[in-house]
């Protein structure tokens, strides 16, 4: 693709060249005959073939080359937008109309350099395709306005009869050949552009295809993740279900098998031996007892034990009334909400966060006056812990700050909490109603 | 300053581009190559006379003009090329226009007139001369003035003049008992007298006393008032019954006329001879001019009129004319001025040239003129030269005249000399004078 961009620029630079050449070519031939007509003589006979007087013959080159060169300053303009361009494109048509003119249309190829040139710029305008269906016109009548001009100009050949006949045919000729190759140099220069502009169009839909394809292949390796995180709550639930399993085997399942052998030779003693009996119901008992021991012990690693015996509201008013008898801090509560309608998980976090909220500020606050308050605020249990301890200008994620935090991300809660005065902990957490298994 | 120039790429283009721009109309526009200041008026002349006659007095009006316009503009230089003949003016003259060194002031042949105003190398003077006092136009002869004219502009005022007058060999005349005819006199007139005096003389057989020599078709033309082309060029009309009447009398006169040549006249045995006012001029022999014709008398008459015109003949008129391309517009048509419209300088055309001032107040009142034909012994006075002249037929002016006057040349040539039927060859002529009329005669100048 860039192959093609840098020979259209070699195409036009040849084309400059070549025009360069063609002017330089033909203003010379001019002058030359002017010269040789004042030379030798023969300045009636020519002045009867012409209706107008030309320039002096000195002057050909320079007016043409400075126009020329004028015209190429005009065509390195870039980076124009459209008004300047359009603006350039005119300033470019009117000099080429003087060069044109000045020769006699002996040579009108530089207008498909203006042409040439303006391709570039072309494509974005609106107008486009009258703008090039005028220049090819253009060019194709130069020739016609040359008949309706006659009177005015004075040609090329006009110029030449200063010449033999043969002479003649020599210099026409190779400004013929020089108009050819200009034309055939236009052309290849308009084929190498729209080789070039049809790549591009290629480069673009091939990288579209690329970005499809690897839109696919996310949306592919999106699922394959999805079905991981289920796979792996899955996995998660075996295993601890699994855990429960042995856990009630290990502990229940022993304590079980032990009170049913017990009360088994008790029934067989019991006639026999009544005190014996006695006995092995005692040691059944605290059999049993110690079962329940374990079982309780189990249960705590996975749920405080106070909330097994009351509502969450209650189990929290216990909680910091014990508190408030352990310590010597001063701890008001105020609870805005019914704190209905929780899961046993949210119940168990609401929990765990006024505890350790509570602890941490004895602990590490080393506070004596504590205030916590509960309320509903737009679907959202909000609850505000708020001490008067030292706080904590640098909050170290402990391990009961990042527990906390934790778990309430997995209910879709909030947490912040600052500790520039005193120290403030804010948990919002989403109300939604109780799961069934409540 | 690289970096700089790279950084403000487009500012150097457009500068660039204005530059060169610049430098191309400034070349265009400067019209004089170099060497020359604002101040130095140049001025294109001829050596010898513009009537064929080496009179040693070339540049004297010139250089007479040339001292009054330094009067009144001492700042003011004007030069010019000596040494170039009539015969090399124009080539020389338009090698110069070609060159864009043209003289700001040049002398006009009337050959080159209409070439010249077509290739614009003629200043325009219609809104000069409107500028100027009023009676400036009108003390011109209006014939003269408008040989200057091309499409109701004026682009040369003239600068001197000559009729066509009739010579009369009066000896000859006096001989044969015949009287001089009368100022207006006719075509038959003139066809009796041919007709009586064209005899053998000397019994040997061949006719060797005749009635005219060079009297053509264009003479007999501007006596019966034809028109032959109309005004813009673009039509001819031979087919129109003047033209019918002057072809018929010119046949009739060819009939008694044989083998006779100019050398004939100065023999002294031809009758009358169409000539310039400048021949008459050159050849009285007042002051001191040399004596041509030895061994006869001869006087000048207006030219016999046609059944539908007047006494009145062709003018030939040398203009003068102001580059268009000139920088030094104001002091060319001073001198301009003073060479055509200044009495005194006027005036010296008697003494130092052979036409005929184109101010009607000098050649009417003129004491060389006066002298000169009181002693030429002639029928013409001061007023009948002043009217004929006032009267006397101009070229057309038109582009493509001179190709068409030689088409005109050999009809009329053809016809006279066959013995086809006058009107449908004219009609045939007519059509194909018409056809490159139209085409602009193309085919011809390629």
């Amino acid at each position: 693709m860039l192959d093609y961009k840098k020979d259209s620029k070699l195409a036009l630079l040849i084309l400059k060249n070549l025009n360069f050449l063609i002017l330089l070519y033909v203003t010379c031939v001019i002058s030359y005959c002017l010269k040789g007509i004042i030379h030798e003589s023969s300045g009636l006979s020519f002045i009867n073939k012409i209706t107008n007087l030309p320039l002096a013959y000195w002057k050909f080159p320079i007016i043409i080359i400075s126009l020329y060169i004028s015209e190429l300053f005009l065509m390195s303009l870039n980076k124009l937008n459209m008004f300047q361009n359009i603006i350039r494109l005119c300033f470019e048509i009117i000099i080429t109309f003087l060069i044109v003119y000045l020769i006699g249309f002996s040579y009108t190829g530089i207008i498909l350099l203006v042409l040439a040139v303006s391709i570039d710029f072309i494509p974005k305008f609106k107008w486009r395709v009258p703008l090039l269906i005028g220049f090819c016109l253009i060019y194709l009548v130069s020739e016609y306005i040359i008949l309706s001009l006659n009177s005015e100009i004075i040609t090329f050949n006009v110029f030449i009869e200063y010449f033999q006949n043969d002479t003649r045919l020599i210099l026409t000729g190779i400004l013929n050949i020089l108009s050819s190759l200009n034309l055939l140099i236009f052309l290849i220069y308009i084929i190498l552009v729209v080789r070039s502009e049809y790549d591009e169009k290629e480069y673009i839909l091939s990288l579209n295809e690329k970005l499809n394809n690897a839109n696919e292949e996310l949306q592919e390796a999106n699922t394959q993740l999805e079905e991981y995180s289920k796979e792996i709550v899955k996995m998660t639930e075996t295993r601890e279900r699994n855990r429960l399993a042995r856990e009630i085997h290990d502990t229940l399942g022993h304590t079980l098998t032990g009170i049913i052998t017990g009360l088994e030779a008790c029934t067989a003693l019991i006639d026999v031996a009544p005190e014996a009996t006695k006995i092995q119901l005692k040691s059944i008992i605290e059999v049993a007892s110690q079962g329940m021991t374990d079982v309780r012990r189990s249960v705590s690693a996975l749920r405080p034990d106070r909330l097994d015996k009351f509502d969450l509201k209650k189990a929290i008013i216990k909680m910091v009334s014990e508190m408030r008898d352990v310590t010597n801090a001063d701890i008001n509560l105020e609870i805005n909400s019914e704190l209905k309608n929780f899961s046993n998980e949210e119940e168990d976090v609401i929990f765990r966060i006024i505890q350790e909220s509570i602890t941490n500020s004895i602990r590490h606050g080393k506070a004596d006056q504590i205030n916590i308050v509960i309320d509903t605020q737009n679907n959202y249990l909000q609850i505000n812990i708020k001490d008067n301890g030292i706080g904590c200008k640098k909050i170290e994620k402990g391990f009961g700050l990042h527990h906390m935090q934790e778990r309430l991300n997995l209910l879709k809660g909030q947490l912040y909490f600052n500790g520039d005065n005193g120290f403030l902990v804010n948990a919002k957490v989403p109300i939604r109603m109780a799961e069934a298994d409540t | 300053m690289r970096t700089w120039i790279s950084n403000h790429r487009n500012l150097v283009c457009l500068g660039g581009s204005i530059i060169f721009f610049l430098i191309a109309v400034l070349t265009y526009l400067d019209s004089k190559p170099l060497n020359q200041t604002n101040n130095t008026l140049t001025v294109g002349v001829f050596t010898d006379s513009f009537w064929n006659i080496q009179n040693g007095n070339t540049y004297k009006i010139l250089d007479a003009s040339i001292a009054k316009l330094k009067e009144e503009n001492p700042n003011i230089e004007v030069t010019y090329e000596t040494g170039i003949l009539k015969k090399d003016y124009s080539e020389w003259l338009f090698q110069k226009l070609i060159q864009e060194d043209g003289p700001d002031l040049f002398f006009i042949l009337p050959d080159d007139f209409n070439k010249l105003v077509e290739l614009n190398a003629l200043e325009d003077l219609t809104s000069v001369i409107d500028l100027q006092e009023e009676g400036f136009t009108d003390s011109f002869y209006s014939s003269a003035l408008s040989s200057g004219e091309y499409e109701n502009n004026q682009y040369a005022l003239p600068y001197e003049c000559a009729p066509k007058l009739m010579f009369v060999n009066q000896t000859l005349l006096d001989k044969e008992g015949i009287p001089l005819p009368s100022e207006n006199w006719t075509w038959d007139d003139f066809y009796k007298i041919c007709n009586q005096v064209t005899k053998d003389t000397d019994n040997d057989g061949t006719i060797d006393q005749f009635g005219y020599v060079g009297y053509d078709y264009e003479d007999a033309f501007n006596s019966n008032n034809v028109e032959l082309f109309s005004e813009n060029g673009h039509a001819c009309n031979l087919t129109e019954d003047r033209v019918i009447e002057s072809l018929e009398f010119l046949e009739k006169l060819k009939n008694i006329n044989i083998n006779v040549s100019d050398k004939d006249f100065d023999l002294g045995t031809v009758a009358f001879q169409p000539m310039s006012f400048s021949e008459f001029r050159a050849y009285q022999p007042y002051p001191l001019s040399l004596k041509k014709y030895e061994n006869f008398d001869w006087g000048c008459l207006l030219m016999p009129r046609g059944p539908s015109g007047n006494n009145v003949s062709g003018l030939e008129c040398l203009q003068i004319g102001i580059n268009s391309k000139t920088k030094n517009f104001l002091p060319a048509w001073e001198l301009m001025k003073i060479l055509t419209s200044d009495p005194e300088i006027q005036k010296q055309i008697f003494d130092y040239s052979e036409g005929v001032s184109v101010l009607k107040s000098v050649t009417e009142k003129d004491e060389t003129l006066g002298n000169l034909i009181e002693s030429s012994n002639s029928p013409l006075t001061q007023e009948i030269l002043s009217h004929s002249v006032e009267n006397a037929v101009t070229a057309p002016r038109f582009s493509n005249y001179s190709l068409a006057k030689i088409q005109v040349d050999q009809a009329i040539d053809t016809i006279i000399n066959s013995n086809e039927n006058l009107e449908s060859s004219l009609i045939q002529w007519n059509r194909t004078i018409n056809q490159s009329l139209k085409n602009d005669y193309v085919d011809q100048i390629d």
